[in-house]
C-alpha cells in the first residue's frame, strides 16, 4: 500500500553542496529499497531557525515529497535520526489531507455554480461581477482594519 | 497541548476571581464596547489545509510569547482552531517557529 508522505529535514548549515547531495542520495536509496518514488524535491536553503539546535542558529531545509509504504518512513526515521548532519527532520503522511483539501474544494465550488444557476446567473461569474467583488475588496483593506487589530 | 491550555485558563480565571468584583463589571464593560464580530480567518478565506510550512499563515496566531492563541480571542472556529494547532507545533519542531519568546 503506497502512501504519500512529506519529509523535512534541516542539515547543519555549514555541510557543502555534496554532504547536501550524499545525503539526497541516502534517502533516495531508502525509497528505492522499499519500491517507492520521490515525486518532489525543494531546496528552500538556509534559513534562520527559531531557537538553537545542536548549538546553531542557521540550518539548510530539504524538502521531499515521497510516495511509498509506511514502513519506509520508520527505516527513514531511524537514519536520518543517526546522521549527524541533520539537526531536524520531520515525516507527515499528506495524501488524506490533500484529498480531504480537493474534495472540499470541488464540493464547494460545485455548491456555487448549483446556488448561482438556482438564481438564474450563469454558472461561471461574469467579468463585471468580478472588477466589482475586487474593488470592494480594495475598499475593504483599507477601511474599518477589521482582522488586523483582532489579532 | 491540553494540560497547558487548562493550566493557563485556570490561572486567568482565578486571578479575576481574586480581584475586586467591581473590575470584573468593569473588563465585561469594556468588552462590550470593543466587541467586533468574531470571525474564523481560515473559513473566510476558505483555506481547507493548515500548512506548518506557511510561516506566514501561522505567524498571526502567535502572540510575542509565543504561545497558542486562544479560540475566545483570535474567533478561529474548533475545526480551524484544531488544524492550526497541529501546524503550529509541527512548526515548531521545525523551528520555523519558536516554542518560547522572552
Amino acid at each position: 500500500m503506497h502512501r504519500q508522505y512529506e519529509l523535512v529535514y534541516i542539515a547543519m548549515p555549514d555541510s557543502t553542496e555534496e554532504q547536501l547531495a550524499e545525503l539526497h542520495q541516502q534517502v533516495a536509496t531508502v525509497v528505492d529499497r522499499f519500491s517507492g518514488t520521490i515525486e518532489r524535491t525543494e531546496m528552500w536553503g538556509r534559513r534562520r531557525l527559531a531557537y538553537e539546535i545542536n548549538r546553531q542558529r542557521e540550518g539548510v531545509y530539504v524538502l521531499e515529497i515521497l510516495n511509498g509504504p509506511g514502513a519506509m518512513t520508520t527505516e527513514l526515521d531511524r537514519r536520518l535520526r543517526v546522521l549527524d548532519i541533520v539537526m531536524r527532520h520531520l515525516i507527515i503522511r499528506i495524501d488524506e489531507v490533500l484529498a480531504k483539501e480537493t474534495r472540499t474544494q470541488t464540493r464547494r465550488k460545485a455548491a456555487t455554480v448549483s446556488r448561482r444557476l438556482r438564481r438564474g446567473l450563469p454558472a461561471e461569474p461574469t467579468e463585471q461581477e468580478l472588477s466589482r467583488r475586487k474593488a470592494e475588496a480594495d475598499d475593504a483593506d483599507g477601511g474599518d482594519g477589521f482582522g488586523e487589530g483582532d489579532r | 497541548m491540553n494540560d497547558y491550555d487548562k493550566d493557563s485558563r485556570g490561572g486567568g480565571r482565578g486571578g479575576a476571581k481574586g480581584a475586586a468584583k467591581g473590575k470584573d463589571d468593569k473588563a465585561g464593560r469594556r468588552g462590550g464596547l470593543f466587541r467586533r464580530r468574531r470571525v474564523c480567518k481560515f473559513c473566510v478565506e476558505k483555506i481547507d489545509y493548515v500548512s506548518y510550512k506557511d510561516v506566514k499563515v501561522l505567524t498571526p496566531f502567535i502572540p510575542e510569547r509565543g504561545k497558542i492563541q486562544p479560540r475566545r480571542i483570535s474567533g478561529t472556529c474548533a475545526k480551524h482552531q484544531r488544524a492550526l494547532q497541529v501546524a503550529i507545533k509541527r512548526a515548531r519542531t521545525l523551528a520555523l517557529i519558536p516554542y518560547v519568546t522572552d
